[in-house]
């Protein structure tokens, strides 16, 4: 009849089980936390490069405050009961206090967590201005606006004076640099992200998005693609590189003038961002067929038609390219791709 | 002596009979129990997707399977648990345990009842289907975002998109049955605010599934047409917009997270009482904050979509009223917390998970607020801190309170307790798995991983975080065996159930275990949330 009957043994023993949860999942949660070291790494957010970073980790460590808070006011009590109320053997027969509610304490834990989110919600309008509009350095300092392309599986910028970059986004320290985000028409979503200097915002075809950003230290910062985008999607990788302004300004004019003449490295650029992940490096093949002596690379405009258009499962990888960026593409793939090694023929 | 209510076990066990009598049943005993036991199978089956997942993700650059195939995992993965696990498993629990516990004799409509479970094998059917289609399975994710879900070639997308039609069919029908189930066939004396907190759960989700479920459908059946008909709704070089897509999915698709986790809340609610030996803390509270969160679970859907961006006032909006929803929660999550005090907790299997569930739901419901918080979302949004946000609430949350709800009426379903040391067993290996499967992911998101990707960059401590996730994940795997193990030892060596072995207080275990294919000879008049209880003092007076 009766379910179980407990001696005092179990009841021990049961004691000691209840005690085991806390403990476990304390252990099972600081554990790895604990073996982060300082800097990155546990329940610290990546470094922070630029401004608008700093403040939305300010609103991470606010939340993180109350959410600590409330964490421990929902498990330090229950552990409490659960050792305190814990059976100790009684029988299932052995009711507990027939206590069927408290209105003040359902205002108060009705209260504190709508006057903590107030909080919350109060300090994120607060720090939202500094989040999205970034104030430059020095008053007056000018702005450079990029235009950034997600594409299968590439990232395209664009400065003002046309110099085209491949994946790596080249920008100078200190200066607000503002991004507008999109996608071709053809093309499917991605999101722009580097951690390190601010939040993501999607490439959606048809749409624009907007952020901004200013470093505030060189260095190379690494991000990746965040919007399933297709069978290349972890490839979709993407940097910052932040330079000393006057290195900067020279690269641009320098870069702008190579692109024009033909001379710059963004044949080489588009292959390793826009083929390569496809066809392999050194157009091995990989998930496309091989390219390495391909006769279609010497076919300039039937290659061409392949990649504007797209072909099968190939996507439209050069729709919308300007022609010199089609050129810069062809001399490369036909000097160091055509025909293996070195079919070095000039142009 | 104990003083139970006991009714001669004289009848013919309603869930014995030949397989035909399973596949022409109308009885919601029987459909509610085919509904479990088909969702536990594709519960195995969507766990074992995801062991291979992680298996793939133990190291940075693991060739386990091909890029193809990882994405065809996650997207089976999550389809899976979310449409053939979560929400139908929950129906089974709504189906056996309603009519039951308001003591009614079946559903208002049993044939509607059982259309709906056989259209929910055959969508689930039609997804697994999927594996054999030209170009494999589906493979942009649960949620299948245009325009590279229209474009994605190969059957398997289409096949994605039939099977949740039918699924959302299913739904829909389970739904209207429980709503009119309810309000019509409830037993006298029981007012709304003496029905069991699980059958407001279900109520309040079933409502949710009637208001949402079509919006779902119709984005789906815009997908199919884009996909083969040769509209453009969501193809933007053709004049489409594909955010819209993700306003309609996400407008069904954040409801669909409240569907799957207040049946759960329910379970909870129902579970912690009864091993408390105290009745539930805050009754009213529990069963208005249930409606509340239904209500709000309408109001937020642009949380998902903080990236796309939106204007101003709607970031905010949308913060807010994501925000607010933790309030109701936090009811709820005290007034479990209250029900302990001064009872006299007894740690069975059941009341383990629901203890669980408390602890690493809230950490599932606070990690929500960083994700409300939208300057800070965009930060963590699409990374595995999402992932492990989404586990806590969906493992943590819904799981949890399955894994309760299965420990605590498996004797009324089936006769036979599960075996408690094994029950045990299952509760410790899947806590621990669980919490250093995905506590890690919290880190890798803020570290900067992106999801859905099948290898990583090997910087920071990712390597070490996602090795420590995939031991979680085994450890997890045989918590899960565990229970396996258990369920085959129960069927034929089980302890036998009397009616009511764990002295609860609703109606369900008034009856025999398994119940008479009619569920009651007679219903006693209810006074109360408690009817059994009040039934047993009553004997117990009686007696002297
Ligand atoms: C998403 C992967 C992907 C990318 C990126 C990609 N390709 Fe392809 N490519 C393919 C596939 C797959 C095929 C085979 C198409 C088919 O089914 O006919 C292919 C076919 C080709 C062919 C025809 C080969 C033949 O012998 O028929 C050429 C030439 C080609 N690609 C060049 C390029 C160039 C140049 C780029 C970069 C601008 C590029 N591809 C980018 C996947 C890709
Ligand atoms: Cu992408």
């Amino acid at each position: 009849m009766m379910l179980r009957r407990r001696g005092a043994l179990g009841g021990a023993r049961q004691g000691r089980k209840a005690l085991a949860v806390p403990l476990c999942a304390l252990a099972v949660i600081l554990g790895p936390t604990g073996a982060a070291h300082a800097g990155t790494g546990g329940l610290t957010p990546v470094d922070q490069k630029s401004p608008n970073v700093e403040r939305s980790t300010d609103i991470y460590y606010l939340i993180l405050g109350f959410s600590g808070l409330i964490m421990l006011l929902v498990t330090v009590p229950l552990l409490i009961f659960i050792v305190r109320y814990r059976g100790r053997g009684r029988s299932r027969e052995v009711e507990g206090a027939q206590i069927r509610g408290n209105t003040r304490l359902e205002l108060a834990w009705t209260a504190l967590p709508v006057l903590i989110l107030a909080v919350i919600a109060g300090f994120v309008f607060y720090k939202v201005p500094g989040i999205t509009d970034l104030e430059a350095e020095a008053s007056g300092d000018s702005r450079l606006e990029i235009k950034v392309d997600g594409r299968q599986f590439y990232w395209q910028y664009r400065y003002p004076n046309d110099v085209i970059a491949i994946d790596t986004l080249r920008v100078p320290l200190g200066q607000v640099v503002e991004l507008e985000i999109g996608a071709p028409e053809s093309d499917v979503n991605h999101s722009f992200w580097i951690p390190a200097l601010g939040g993501k915002f999607d490439a959606i075809p048809g749409e624009t998005t907007r952020t901004s950003f200013r470093a505030d230290e060189v260095g190379t910062y690494e991000g990746q693609c965040a919007e399933f985008c297709g069978v290349q999607h972890a490839a979709m990788l993407q940097a910052v590189e932040v330079m000393p302004r006057g290195e900067f300004e020279t690269w641009l004019a320098n870069e702008a003038g190579a692109q024009r003449r033909g001379a710059s490295e963004l044949g080489e650029r588009t292959y390793q961002g826009a083929c390569a992940k496809c066809h392999g490096m050194a157009g091995e093949g990989l998930i496309g067929p091989p390219l390495a002596g391909n006769s279609l690379l010497q076919d300039r405009d039937a290659l061409e038609m392949i990649v504007r258009n797209g072909q099968g499962a190939m996507p439209a990888v050069g729709e919308g390219w300007e022609d010199r960026q089609m050129d810069a593409l062809f001399r490369h793939l036909r000097r160091n791709v055509a025909g293996g090694s070195g079919a070095e023929d000039g142009s | 002596m104990a003083v139970r209510v006991e009714r001669p076990t004289t009848v013919v066990p309603w869930n014995r009979g030949r397989v035909s009598s399973w596949l022409t049943t109308v009885d919601h005993k029987r459909i509610g129990i085919l509904y479990i036991v088909t969702s536990l199978v594709f519960f195995l089956a969507g766990g074992v997707l995801s062991i291979l997942m992680r298996t793939q993700l133990a190291t940075p650059d693991a060739d386990v399977f091909s890029r193809d195939s990882y994405n065809q995992l996650f997207t089976m993965h999550g389809t899976t648990m979310i449409f053939l696990v979560v929400v139908p498993i929950l129906a089974g629990f709504g189906n056996f345990l309603v009519p039951l516990m308001i003591g009614a004799r079946d559903v208002a409509f049993p044939r509607l009842n059982a259309l709906s479970y056989w259209l929910f094998l055959f969508g689930g059917i039609v997804l697994y289907s999927s594996w054999f289609a030209g170009g494999g399975a589906p493979q942009s994710g649960w949620t299948s975002y245009p325009p590279l879900s229209v474009y994605t070639q190969g059957n398997g997308q289409d096949l994605w998109i039939l099977s949740l039609h039918i699924l959302t069919l299913a739904s829909l029908a389970g739904a209207i049955n429980f709503i009119v189930t309810i309000h019509n066939m409830r037993t006298r004396g029981m007012t709304w605010m003496r029905i069991p907190l699980f059958v407001w759960t279900i109520e309040v989700y079933s409502i949710l599934l009637v208001l949402v479920l079509p919006a779902l459908s119709a984005g789906l059946t815009l997908l199919l047409l884009d996909r083969q008909a040769g509209t453009h709704f969501f193809i933007p070089s053709e004049g489409g917009n594909a955010v819209l897509y993700q306003h309609v999915f996400w407008f069904f698709g954040h409801p669909e997270v409240y569907i799957m986790i207040l049946p759960a809340m329910g379970i909870i609610s129902e579970v912690i009482p009864v091993f408390a030996r105290k009745p539930i803390f805050g009754y009213k509270a529990i069963a208005i904050s249930t409606a509340v969160i239904g209500f709000y679970s309408l109001l937020v859907w642009g949380h998902h979509m903080f990236t796309v961006g939106m204007p101003g006032y709607l970031l905010g909006f949308f913060m807010v009223s994501s925000m607010i929803i933790a309030v109701p929660t936090g009811i709820k999550i005290f007034n479990w917390v209250a029900t302990t005090w001064r009872g006299n907790l007894i740690f069975d299997t059941a009341m383990l998970f629901a203890l669980g569930f408390i602890v690493v739901f809230t950490i599932g419901g606070l990690s929500g607020i960083f994700l409300a918080a939208y300057p800070f979302d965009w930060q963590v949004h699409d990374t595995y801190f999402v992932v492990a946000h989404l586990h806590y609430v969906l493992f943590g949350g819904s799981m949890f309170g399955i894994f309760a709800g299965l420990y605590y009426w498996w004797p009324k379903m089936f006769g036979r307790i599960l075996n408690e040391r094994l029950g045990k067993v299952h509760f410790w290996l899947t806590f621990a798995g669980f919490n250093m499967a995905f506590f890690p992911q919290h880190m890798l998101g803020l570290d900067g991983m992106a999801r859905r990707i099948y290898n990583y960059r090997d910087v920071g401590q990712w390597a070490e975080y996602n090795l420590v996730s995939t031991i979680g994940s085994y450890i997890m795997g045989l918590g899960i065996l565990a229970f396996v193990v258990n369920v085959v030892i129960t069927r034929k060596r089980g302890r036998r159930a009397g009616n009511d072995p764990w002295l609860a207080d609703t109606l369900e275990w008034y009856t025999t275990s398994p119940p008479q294919p009619h569920n009651f000879d007679q219903v006693p008049y209810v006074t109360s949330a408690r009817p059994l209880r009040d039934l047993r003092r009553r004997l117990q007076e009686a007696r002297g």
